[in-house]
């Protein structure tokens, strides 16, 4: 027994196998999340620090009101939504990615985002309009169950157009992309036709993809969504990873290739749907992480989706320091950060893949 | 919002009771005309941060921003360490004021109006906000004496169209129930577009069918007259009457729409423009 | 034992296959040829339900489409023509993705032992990317072999589908893999293999069926099906088989003939 113990842990250890150092890049990515976590509760555009209240704390004296608002209402509830829709972002982007068999699907880039956007500003908009009883009955999760149907919704039309005899055209892709878009865009110049004042400004605020208004009840609201999504996404890793052969193969490898797809774009969905309700438009990230993730650790699901969803958290962490810090005390919407970092980063990605844009 | 506002008074007047009578000495001022009041109240010291809107008098770009008055961000706010937020209507959003609120950070929102007593209304507001009633009063009365003694009758009044903005040649004008609508009834002018209420891009047609002698713009640095080159080159608005004698008024934004001290300015600016050329 | 029977597929509206017949036994090593669109890919498809089909098709006893899918991939492992990969997996990574059916679960070092069997000892580092077409053949055939690495388990076989798993290699490498998939049925395995060469098929397989636009025109040994008249039908020239001295076994040896087009 003890012989078979040591020879499957030779085993593991052998050429070709990346588990290893994707154990390494796992526990070095939690370890980073941890550090940007403590950093975000630290940095802002107040000068109050996390350890110096700590400090204070545990010296007994009492912490003034402002610091405890900053650090438990501001910063607490900040990083952990950003933590979230950082992980769901990547995720999303690395499920996505599998599903199409194509680095370059993104939910931002091909309308699964913009349909959750279009789901938001009808639910913001035309909210009102809902028989009181169903109001009721949803509540403030009007705006992220509206974000994740029009995401769900987006996603099996793009795979349905994209996707014949289980290969997936990436012109078609990303064609039927910019048509999800523009469709939406016509839908939601609509409803801003129809907003009034007030919902224009709603709108605004969050088509601009910020992560200000993170208030506990907003992570109450998209957290579960958002867990819910992570948590299936391990039983996704072994169905993604044959998929890359073809869901033929897949699905003589056992894998029942029809339930994996449907839950893969229900993962989505919520994942995209929730991140896109609580913070808008935030894009790039799911093309940046799982990118780097695959140079560095290879593209078996297993250790990617894990540490797409920490390095992505840590990411979106780090994106909104800088998009609330520099130019304090004002902010810059934090897509613009990841948009700064991610659009070269993506053209960059493109050059290398042209290749795979001609199938 | 006005319910906010007086509870928002209700605790400045407890808590100046329980401190010191100049206790709110550092004021965040969130709106371009609400900065205007608080300089023409004579209490700028007392200011701390400004928002993105608030651009007038040219000395308070030295103080921090906070950022555009619809999107603040609650450290940001948090951080310039206000004892008083004054706020135009519409500041936000909900969550920021949420937040500063559990900051026990007295936030009080000045209600908006387009007309002239609701310049008064809301210079009152302000003045008590910083404990000042009798200034705000005094300031009140000589503004809406300005506003009163206006002569802006005409015989004709003018046909004015308030023009937002002609993004990708979409003309976004103004209804009823917004500032431009209450400045161009102040400079005796009478509003072309009376269809809806605030504003709205409006098809080709409408701009033809509400036939405005005037067009009303907001100034900005650059070009104009490329500008009104390009404006008087809109298919829609070639056809009216406002085109044929190239009758366009560019004033500044905050100037014009701000309704706080300088509305008499503006109105006087407006009306002039609109009927003292030759 | 599989027995497909009246197997009829259509694509869109155009019918591809017409009714074929086909059976395969354990310990045997079945072919399936016949010139290019005669439907030999479109068979191997249907009998893994690639493709939709109507008539039947019984695995050992049991309808495969009700066998579930899980179940069946304990059993059953198919090598596709061509196998693109959209990401860049190391040599190894793509042969563990035969450990997923389930069976190989605990043997971790299977998927060594079947690259070393393939003759891709060494390569298990390498980016399936940048192997060449041969190599990538067969790396995809240790990934099968990976997946039903017992031809015989709990006196059940095991049954390989391989669609054309030459037609990439030069000829040491297809004697070595065609030598695999005689040894995988000489050890009580089942194997299905779509097959190009005639010559080829002729050495290895124990039975052969030669189609010709979606219909079976023989199934049989190899010295009933490949002769002059049933080959000169299929392929629609004039061939030649005989028996040269320097083979094995008495297979029938084919040469096409330079002209003489039927």
């Amino acid at each position: 027994m003890a012989v078979v113990e040591a020879g499957s842990q030779f085993a593991s250890r052998q050429a070709g196998d990346r588990s290893g150092r994707a154990m390494t890049v796992l526990i070095g990515c939690a370890i980073l999340l941890v550090v940007m976590m403590m950093a975000s509760l630290t940095v802002g555009a107040s000068g109050t620090s996390l350890f110096q209240a700590l400090m204070a704390w545990a010296s007994g004296e009492p912490i003034e009101l402002r610091e405890r608002v900053i650090l438990f209402d501001i910063r607490a509830p900040r990083t952990l939504l950003g933590a979230l829709v950082g992980a769901s972002l990547a995720v999303s982007g690395a499920v996505m990615q599998g599903l199409f068999r194509n680095p370059l699907a993104d939910p931002g880039l091909v309308g699964v985002s913009a349909g959750a956007g279009l789901g938001a500003i009808l639910a913001i908009v035309l909210g009102g309009l809902l028989p009181p009883a169903l109001a009721v009955l949803t509540g403030m999760y009007t705006v992220p169950v509206a974000a994740f149907v029009g995401g769900w919704l987006s996603t099996i039309l793009l795979y349905r157009v994209a996707t014949r005899k289980g290969r997936t055209s990436v012109a078609v892709m990303l064609l039927a992309g910019i048509a999800l878009g523009a469709l939406t865009g016509a839908v939601a110049g609509l409803m801003v036709y129809i907003a009034d004042d007030n919902q224009l400004r709603d709108l605004t605020f969050w088509g601009l993809g910020s992560l200000a208004g993170a208030t506990w009840a907003k992570l109450m609201v998209a957290g579960p969504l958002i867990v819910l999504a992570l948590a299936a996404t391990p039983f996704l890793a072994r169905g993604l990873d044959a998929l890359t052969l073809g869901e033929a193969t897949a699905g003589h490898l056992g894998i029942p290739v029809q339930r994996m797809k449907n839950i893969a774009i229900l993962t989505v969905a919520c994942a995209t749907g929730a991140s896109v309700a609580v913070s808008g438009g935030i894009g790039f990230v799911g093309i940046v992480v799982p990118h780097l993730l695959r140079l560095s650790v290879g593209p078996s699901h297993r250790y990617l989706l894990p540490i797409s969803a920490l390095l992505g958290a840590a990411f979106l962490l780090g994106a909104d320091m800088i998009s609330r810090t520099i130019v304090a005390p004002s902010e810059l919407p934090i897509g613009i950060v990841t948009a700064t970092i991610g659009g070269p980063f993506f053209l960059y990605v493109l050059l290398r893949n042209r290749s795979l844009l001609d199938m | 919002m006005r319910i906010r506002m007086l509870t928002g008074v209700a605790a400045l007047l407890t808590s100046a009771l329980s401190t010191s009578a100049f206790a709110e000495d550092r004021v965040l001022s969130i709106g371009g005309s609400i900065t205007e009041i608080v300089y023409a109240l004579g209490e700028q010291d007392r200011l701390i941060a400004r928002d993105t809107t608030s651009s007038f008098p040219s000395s308070v770009a030295d103080l921090p921003d906070v950022g555009y008055m619809r999107a603040l961000s609650p450290e940001g706010v948090l951080s310039v360490d206000p004892t008083l937020i004054i706020a135009e209507e519409g500041s936000g959003p909900l969550e920021t004021i949420q937040v500063l609120e559990s900051a026990n950070i007295p936030f009080i929102t000045i209600p908006d109006g387009f007309d002239r007593q609701a310049v008064a209304t809301k210079i009152q507001a302000v003045a008590q906000a910083l404990g000042v009633p009798e200034k705000g009063a005094e300031l009140a009365a000589e503004i809406d004496a300005q506003l009163a003694a206006l002569d802006t009758s005409v015989d004709a009044p003018a046909r004015v169209m308030f023009i937002l903005s002609t993004q990708g040649g979409r003309i976004m004008a103004s209804g009823t129930n917004t500032a431009a609508d209450g400045i161009i009834a102040l400079a005796g002018g009478t509003n072309a577009v009376v269809g809806f209420e605030g504003y709205k891009p409006l098809t080709d047609e409408a701009v033809t069918l509400a036939a405005p002698d005037v067009i009303v713009m907001m100034s900005r640095d650059g070009d104009h007259a490329t500008e009104d080159a390009d404006l008087w080159a809109h298919p829609a608005i070639s056809t009216t009457p406002a085109a044929q004698t190239q009758s366009v008024v560019r004033i500044n934004g905050l100037l014009l729409l701000g309704f706080g001290p300088r509305t008499p300015e503006a109105a006087t600016a407006l009306h002039s423009a609109l009927y003292d050329e030759g | 034992m599989l027995i497909a029977t009246k197997i009829n597929v259509s694509i869109g509206k155009t019918p591809i296959l017409h009714g074929v017949n086909f059976d395969a036994q354990a310990g045997q090593l079945s072919a399936v040829v016949g010139p290019n669109g005669s439907g030999k890919t479109t068979l191997l498809k249907a009998m893994t339900g690639d493709l939709p089909y109507t008539g039947s098709v019984v695995l050992d006893g049991t309808d495969v489409k009700v066998i579930p899918g899980t179940q069946l991939a304990t059993r059953r492992a198919v090598l596709p023509q061509a196998a693109g990969l959209a990401f860049p997996f190391t040599v190894l990574e793509v042969v563990r993705l035969g450990l997923t059916a389930g069976l190989g679960a605990q043997d971790r070092g299977l998927p060594q032992r079947a690259l070393a069997h393939v003759g891709l000892a060494g390569f298990e580092g390498r980016l399936y990317h940048a192997l060449s077409g041969g190599e990538q053949q067969r790396c995809q055939l240790a990934r099968v072999l990976t997946q039903v690495w017992e031809p015989k388990r709990d006196g059940q076989a095991s049954w390989l589908f391989l669609d054309e798993p030459v037609s990439a290699l030069d000829i040491g490498h297809q004697l070595e893999v065609m030598t695999i998939a005689r040894q995988f049925a000489d050890a009580g395995g089942a194997v299905v293999a779509v097959m190009h060469d005639l010559n080829l098929t002729s050495m290895f397989a124990d039975s052969i069926l030669l189609m010709k636009s979606g219909h079976s025109v023989v199934q049989g040994n190899p010295q009933a099906v490949l002769s002059d008249e049933y080959l000169s039908r299929a392929y629609g020239c004039r061939v030649r088989v005989n028996v040269p001295p320097f083979h094995v076994q008495d297979a029938p040896y084919i040469l096409p003939h330079m002209a003489d087009l039927i």
